[in-house]
């Protein structure tokens, strides 16, 4: 019997940052044998070579159509399974597909130790996935407030406007057309580039 | 409201019946909200569906039955196919270096019949043999698609064991095409656009077309969950009523052009204009800087009942199953087939409709000529053999 920090575990992400994040949250449990690969067209033989007991791969990856092949056709290793198979437990499977995580896992392996695995793999997709969105919404707002600097420039230059009397200029149209002040912005940008 | 449903769909030309659903307003006019999402895997649009991320998916014949079966050590799911969702469109292509040891090997069999091609690749696998040479390496997308039994069925009538003779693994359709071109396989078969993309590009050679191996091959289908259909009977047949008539739609000669243009859109296919209308036009390039051939039937989306749920068709995919060895020989599929293909679902739905339905639910399949040709178009084998569902 393995121990269960003995597995290897072997996570494929065609995202080298959350494949980084999922590895990092399985090292600190104790998992020490992670490996992880991204895009390979020699996706076969470098699991041959790795042998893994569990594969974390996000669930929209491209691959799993080709694992799921090898899978069925292998003889030389242990034929993998999609997670819990024949386990009662949807639960976890629904909170899995919604986190976008999918797993293979070598049949025969006891659920128990399968599951802090997964759940790890499920927390940091989710983690990840919330990364991500702050990161975006960080990203659109440092646009807005670019967009809204060069109309106020735009303003001061052509209309001989201060720095208040343009951005309360903006801030009315905004609130009078019940639109974002970055928009207003925009329209500003565009109309007085059209003229010139 | 509508009723909503989100229907996951890969991007291939046999995408078009729900892209024209929802672009020509018939989702709309069967008050359907029909939300499309596009998925880059077989897997992934399975697991989507069978856990309730959509209600409906674009799905290859054989996913349902494997998924009923539980094979490939995929958790059990009770999907359904209400209906197809036309056929046609694939194609086995080779790369042009090994085009051209094919036609060294045996001009006489590429210059004969496409659907027996394969006998010039015999050839170049025994010498393969001789020399020493490594096995080479073909893809298809996924273990249970028309891909996969079609391309087996080629090698297999030309005497090439397809589980011996070469390696046979499975890549998502997107990515043959680059997997051709840096040589890490030697052919596949795929569905359109990626086989005119190759040709397009000079860097494969079309060999056969579906139509070469077996004309009325089943291809994709409308998947469903089992639940779903039993929780919300009328919107399953409000789906199919919108997508039958988005059917109707896209296989008229006259809007193909428009259809390109609509598949061609980075949400949809976006594969370039061309190589989707040459191949929608029935006009299809086999090889790099030729002139197109004719095949009218190249992508069939309505006629010959291409939207019919046909059990025999299922049934030639399950026998593939047990050709294969991807089921034991023993399993009676019979009785799988009937839970999994619905064509009551496609009766009823279609009731009251303008749309010709044929009188039994399965034919014997391979019967070339018979009475029933016009109405379910051409029916050959490439050896011409007749295939028997029993399923009477």
């Amino acid at each position: 019997m393995v121990r269960t920090e003995d597995f290897n575990i072997l996570v494929i992400d065609e995202d080298p940052d959350r494949a980084a994040i999922v590895e990092r949250g399985l090292v600190e449990s104790g998992y020490t044998r992670v490996a992880r690969i991204g895009t390979s067209h020699n996706l076969v033989e470098r699991i041959q070579a790795l042998a893994p007991d569990i594969i974390i791969i996000d669930l929209e990856n491209p691959d799993r159509d080709t694992l799921e092949q090898m899978f069925q056709v292998s003889r030389a290793i242990a034929r993998p399974i999609a997670m819990f198979v024949d386990k009662s437990d949807s639960s976890m499977i629904h909170e899995a597909v919604a986190a976008g995580v999918s797993a293979y896992v070598v049949d025969g392996l006891r659920e128990d130790r399968i599951r802090p695995i997964v759940e790890m793999a499920i927390s940091r997709f989710n983690v990840f996935d919330q990364l991500r969105r702050e990161r975006d919404e960080a990203k659109a707002k440092l646009n807005e407030r670019k967009l809204i600097e060069r109309a106020k420039g735009i303003l001061m230059k052509e209309k001989g406007l201060t720095e208040e009397d343009s951005y309360n200029l903006l801030r009315k149209n905004a609130m009078k057309q019940n639109r974002k002040i970055y928009e207003i912005a925009q329209s500003v940008i565009t109309a007085f580039q059209l003229e010139f | 409201m509508g009723n909503k449903v989100r229907l996951g769909f890969v991007p291939l030309v046999d995408c078009a019946i729900p892209v024209v659903a929802r672009a020509m307003g018939f989702a709309d006019q069967e008050n359907i909200e029909l939300e499309l999402v596009r998925e880059m895997s077989w897997a992934a649009i399975r697991d989507k569906l069978s856990y309730g991320v959509y209600e409906a998916a674009h799905l290859l014949a054989g996913i349902p039955i494997a998924a009923r079966l539980g094979l490939g050590g995929v958790p059990v799911q009770h999907l359904v196919v209400p209906m197809a969702l036309g056929r046609g469109g694939n194609a086995i292509t080779v790369s042009t270096r090994l085009y051209q040891r094919m036609l060294e090997a045996d001009p006489a069999a590429m210059h004969g019949p496409r659907g027996l091609s394969a006998r010039a690749l015999k050839k170049v696998i025994d010498e393969d043999r001789a020399s020493g040479r490594p096995v080479m390496s073909f893809a298809t997308v996924f273990p249970f698609s028309s891909h996969n039994y079609e391309l087996r069925y080629w090698m297999a009538a030309a005497g090439i064991d397809p589980d011996r003779d070469v390696n046979i693994g499975v890549i998502a359709p997107q990515r043959m095409f680059d997997s051709l071109r840096n040589g890490w396989v030697d052919g596949y078969c795929v569905g359109e656009p990626w086989n005119q993309r190759a040709v397009f590009h000079g860097d494969g050679v079309i060999v056969a077309l579906k139509d070469d191996i077996w004309s009325r091959s089943p291809e994709k289908v409308l998947g469903v969950r089992q639940d779903w259909v039993d929780s919300n009977p009328d919107t399953v047949s409000a789906l199919v009523c919108a997508l039958v008539r988005a059917a109707e739609w896209a296989d008229e000669p006259g809007n193909r052009a428009e259809l390109a243009q609509m598949l061609s859109e980075e949400s949809n296919v976006g594969a370039p204009y061309d190589v989707l209308k040459a191949s929608l036009d029935g006009r299809p390039v086999l090889r790099p800087g030729e002139a197109p051939i004719e095949v009218p039937d190249r992508h069939v989306f309505y006629r010959y009942t291409a939207t019919f749920p046909w059990l025999s068709q299922a049934s030639w995919v399950g026998a593939q199953m047990k050709r294969w060895g991807q089921v034991p020989a023993n399993t009676d599929l019979n009785q799988v087939i009937r839970q999994v293909y619905r064509p009551d679902l496609y009766r009823t739905a279609v009731k009251g409709l303008d749309v010709a339905v044929p009188a039994h639910d399965w034919r014997v399949e391979g019967t070339n000529g018979a009475e029933d040709r016009a109405f379910v178009g051409p029916d050959s084998f490439l050896d011409n053999s007749v295939f028997d569902p029993e399923l009477g």
